[in-house]
Parts: structure tokens; sequence; C-alpha cells
């Protein structure tokens, strides 16, 4: 793992802290010596391809399981006490619902039951559900219900919120709606953690992404960040006749290449160097095009490195 | 975690079949069954007063068996009890609430039978017995509550329903609150009496008999309370561990 920065500075406590922390499920390594430290305000997002362990460091950061090996902080306590004093807010995708009660009835329990709770009508404004509040709960929809998570996790006057993919089940609207309501959250000072494979929630949104696979930290940086070191551009051309890979793979600065009929893409960390000595190997390359990396194709590309790497 | 206790209550009381299954219910048997006069062999007491503490206790037996096992099932496949988790709620208080709110809705569901006996069937008591008889049958109904809980831990999915009725109608039946197990064949006594129903309508029996309850009664229905319980707390921990 490179870590790159981190955007806050360091100073006193961590907001969450893993210290080499492992859980594993059978022979699985879900969580593998995983560690890493989150700072006041910060918002990240925790991003990897499925079964690469998100759910299960959400879990936890937030005590609903023990970890094997290592520790987890959560403000420098417990995450069960920093639960009980109400600093956390959290939704997760497996979270369900109280049914046959009201919208209004259950996020007025999730008002009581917080230490530092806001007035339930803010709450059910602020979550973008007070015109579905006298709704009973298990007949919304999956967008709603997932707004009514979200107050839940925002009831009260919590410092880190965590969220386990908010958005899933919204649609684009519901989802721009949505984290508009959040990064007001982010505004306030908080800290903010979720976890998203759309990626580019994780580009718009967080400060900071950390890129998690088969329970390791792979990257740690901003979204342009990422982008980088996964290779900056991308570099894709036709060529005539039989194709000579081997001088192709000997291009410099590549960090992959996919040559499919007779098109050829690479990825380059120069692209112009790598297009100079392409130039230099004699072939006539056509439909000659340069771009820059989204951070999905950055994503791809940094856990298929980690992939081969491994076998 | 009396907020969470008011609205399983506000929720119980808006289910209606559940409301009709263990209040309304109970009174119904015992209009249907008690209309023979005379009294039950071996008891002294008149069939009107032996059917109601029967009913009384079946109906309290429903309340907080029913509504608790299924919903716990469910609410820990659905992930309820995992947000509740996420709160400062202690871990117990969701049990406790479940239990709590049973209890409110088993007291009307004892009550009403008591009324429609002496309405109807012409019971009479001493005040001290109507009293001791809520009160028993009502404390008593809390080892049950702590059977649902258990199951609601121990069952998942398809498999809560039956295994909540099995056992529900098992205790109900085998425990002589239907019919007096006296009417059983020798064996089958030999195993009603060792069963919590069996020493639940017990004790009611004996305050109308104007007796001290039995101690063999009172020595099951706290083995009973402390097994099922501490089966309850045991599941519910594993449950945790689970997430």
């Amino acid at each position: 793992m490179v870590s790159m920065t981190t955007t806050a500075t360091a100073t006193g406590t961590p907001v969450v802290g893993f210290d080499q922390v492992s859980k594993v499920y059978g022979n699985v390594r879900a969580v593998d010596g995983l560690t890493l430290a989150l700072h006041p305000g910060e918002t990240v997002a925790l991003l990897g391809p499925n079964g690469a362990g998100k759910s299960t460091t959400l879990d936890l950061l937030l005590g609903l399981r023990n970890p094997d090996g290592g520790t987890v902080q959560v403000f420098g306590t417990t995450p069960r006490q920093a639960i009980v004093a109400g600093r956390v807010g959290a939704m997760l995708q497996s979270g369900g619902l109280m049914d046959e009660v009201t919208v209004a009835e259950l996020v007025k329990l999730a008002c009581d039951l917080h230490p530092r709770p806001y007035k339930v009508s803010d709450v059910l404004a602020r979550a973008g559900v007070a015109q579905i509040a006298d709704r009973k709960v298990n007949k919304l929809s999956g967008g709603q219900s997932q707004r009514v998570r979200f107050a839940l996790a925002t009831a009260g006057d919590s410092d880190l919120i965590v969220l386990d993919e908010p958005t899933t089940g919204m649609d684009v609207s519901a989802r721009q709606a949505f984290w508009a309501t959040m990064r007001e959250q982010a505004d306030q000072g908080r800290t903010v953690l979720f976890a998203t494979h759309y990626l580019e929630e994780a580009d718009a949104i967080a400060d900071r992404v950390l890129v998690l696979h088969r329970g390791r930290l792979l990257a740690d940086g901003t979204a342009a960040e990422i982008k980088a070191k996964a290779g900056a551009r991308r570099v894709s051309f036709d060529l005539e006749g039989p194709i000579d890979e081997a001088p192709l793979r000997a291009l410099p600065f590549l960090t992959s290449v996919d040559i499919s009929g007779q098109t050829v893409r690479i990825q380059s960390t120069d692209a112009d160097a790598t297009v100079h000595a392409l130039y230099g190997l004699g072939v006539y390359p056509r439909n000659l095009e340069v771009a820059g990396l989204g951070l999905e194709q950055a994503f791809v590309a940094i856990t298929e490195a980690e992939e081969a790497k491994q076998s | 975690m009396n907020s969470l206790i008011k609205l399983e209550l506000t929720r119980a009381l808006r289910n209606r079949r559940f409301l009709f299954f263990s209040v309304i219910y109970p009174s119904v048997i015992f209009l249907l069954v008690s209309n023979q006069t005379g009294t039950v062999d071996g008891t002294g007491l008149s069939v009107a007063k032996y059917v109601m503490v029967s009913m009384a206790s079946f109906g309290a037996l429903t309340a907080v068996l029913m509504g608790n096992s299924e919903r716990i099932a469910k609410e820990r496949e659905g992930g309820w009890v995992r947000q509740l988790r996420l709160t400062p709620l202690p871990g117990r208080g969701y049990v406790l609430a479940k239990t709590a709110g049973a209890a409110v809705v088993s007291l009307p569901s004892i009550v009403m039978v008591f009324l429609v006996a002496a309405a109807v069937k012409d019971v009479r008591l001493d005040t001290w017995q109507w009293f001791a008889l809520t009160g028993a049958i009502w404390a008593g109904s809390l080892v049950f509550a702590a059977l649902g809980v258990a199951i609601g831990y121990l069952a998942s999915g398809d498999a809560v329903r039956p295994i909540t009725m099995i056992v529900y109608f098992g205790l109900s039946i085998l425990g002589g609150l239907w019919m007096p197990s006296s009417s059983f064949p020798t064996w089958l006594q030999d195993i009603a009496k060792w069963l919590p129903t069996h020493a639940y309508a017990a004790l009611g029996r004996a305050i109308e008999q104007s007796q001290a309850p039995h101690t063999q009664d009172i020595a099951i229905l706290v083995a009973f309370f402390l097994l099922f319980a501490g089966g309850a707390a045991w599941l519910y921990r594993k449950d945790t561990l689970k997430a």
C-alpha cells in the first residue's frame, strides 16, 4: 500500500483508528491487517469491489462485530462507548426498520434514544421524509426506506456519520438530493465515512478515498491521487496487419496493455513518452487517442494490478 | 427504553388480529366450554371457576408467546435488531421492551376473562382472590414471555411459526388449559404435571381454593423461568456475536 496524503492534519485523537485489524470467517480473511485513521471533518469514501471487506470494516467500526486481531477505536474509546455517547450516527445497508409504525414514530424513537437529539420535525425535513411522515414504514419504496434510514442516522448531533452504500435503490435525482443533504452534514464539520460502489460518488463527494481489496488497503488519497497512481492516461490506437506484441509491452511507463483485434489500449503514467517511443518502433498507429483516466478505470487498474501481483 | 416500549405498545394495540386472539378469543372459548354445571373432579371447583383460570392463563400465554417469538425472529432477520444496536439503547433493552409490551397486552386478556366469568357465569370470589389471581397469572406469564424470546432467537424464517404453534398448542393442551388433565390417561398425566403450563394453572386454582400455592408448582415455574430466560440470554448473546 502506498499512502499518499491525509487531507486533514492529524492532530489529537483520530475519529476512527484501526490498528492491524483482522477479521476471519472460516478460512476467508475478510479484513486483513487493516490500519487506518480518520480525522475530524474528513469526508471519506470506502471503495472496493464486492467482497472487498467494506461491510465487515464498517461492522467492526460500529462494534457490531469484534475483530479477531488488532484494535478498533472510535473517538479514543470502544465503538460501543462512542455509540452510547451519541457520537456516531450510522446507516447500514442491512439495517431493517420496525414494521407497522409510521415514519414519524420511528424517527421520534431515534430522537428519544439519542443523548443530543434534534427536533423530530427538523430531522424529517432534512432527510426529505416530511411528506411521508404518516406513512407506514413497511409501505415505502426502496429509496424512501433509505431516506428513513438516513433520518435515523442523523436524529441527533453526532460527530461521525457512517453510511453503507446509502444510495442503493435510489434513482438519479434522488441520489443527487441525497448527496446534497449529506454535504450539509459534512459542512457542519462532521466526519463522514461512506462505502460505495458508485465511483462517481466517491469522485464527486469524498475528499479522501480508501480503496479496499481482499480486506487490505490498496490506496489512500484524494480521488486525483488515486487516478494518478493507477496511471494517469489512457492511450488507444489501431494497428494494421499482424501485431507484434513484445515491443508494445516493452514501451516505457506502461501500467497495462490490452490488445483486442487490431485495437491496442494501454495505460501509461507518462503518455507523451509512451507515444514518442511508440513511433520509435516504426509502426503507424491510426485513430490515436490519449485521454485521462476516470476514477473507475483507476480503481479497476489498481485492483487488477494487485490481483496480478498475488497470482 | 421507555420510548421503545411505548412504540411496541402502540404497534400491538394497532394490530387488530393480535388483539382479537389474545384479548377476546380466550373469553369466547371460556363461554363455549364453561356450560357444564357441577364441579371438576378432585378440585371442588365449579366448572366455570376451573375453566376461568384455565382460560385466563391461556390468554396470557397467547399474548406473551405468540406476539414475540415471530416478531423477534422477523426483526432479527430483517436487520431491525442490528439497527437498534447502532443506538445508545442497551442490548437487553430490545428484549425487555418486547417483554414489557407483551405483559401490557396480557393483562387485559386476563381481566377480560374474569369480567366475562363474573358477569355471564356468575363466578364469585373474595376481593383478595381476584387480585391474587390477576397478580399470579400475570407474573407467571413472564415464564412464557421468556420462552417466546428464546424461540425468537432460536428459530428463524419459515420455521418460527410452526415451532411456536407446536409449543403453544402442546403446552396449552398437555398442561390442561383446554380440558382438565385429570381426564388424561395416567401415563400422560404423569408427563403433564411437570409442564410449566400445568403448574401455572395450578397456581390460580390454589388461590380459588383459598389455599397457598403448592411448593412443587412454584418450583416448576421458577425452574422453567430460569431455563427459558437463561436460554434466551445465551441465544441472544450468540446472535449478537454473529452481528
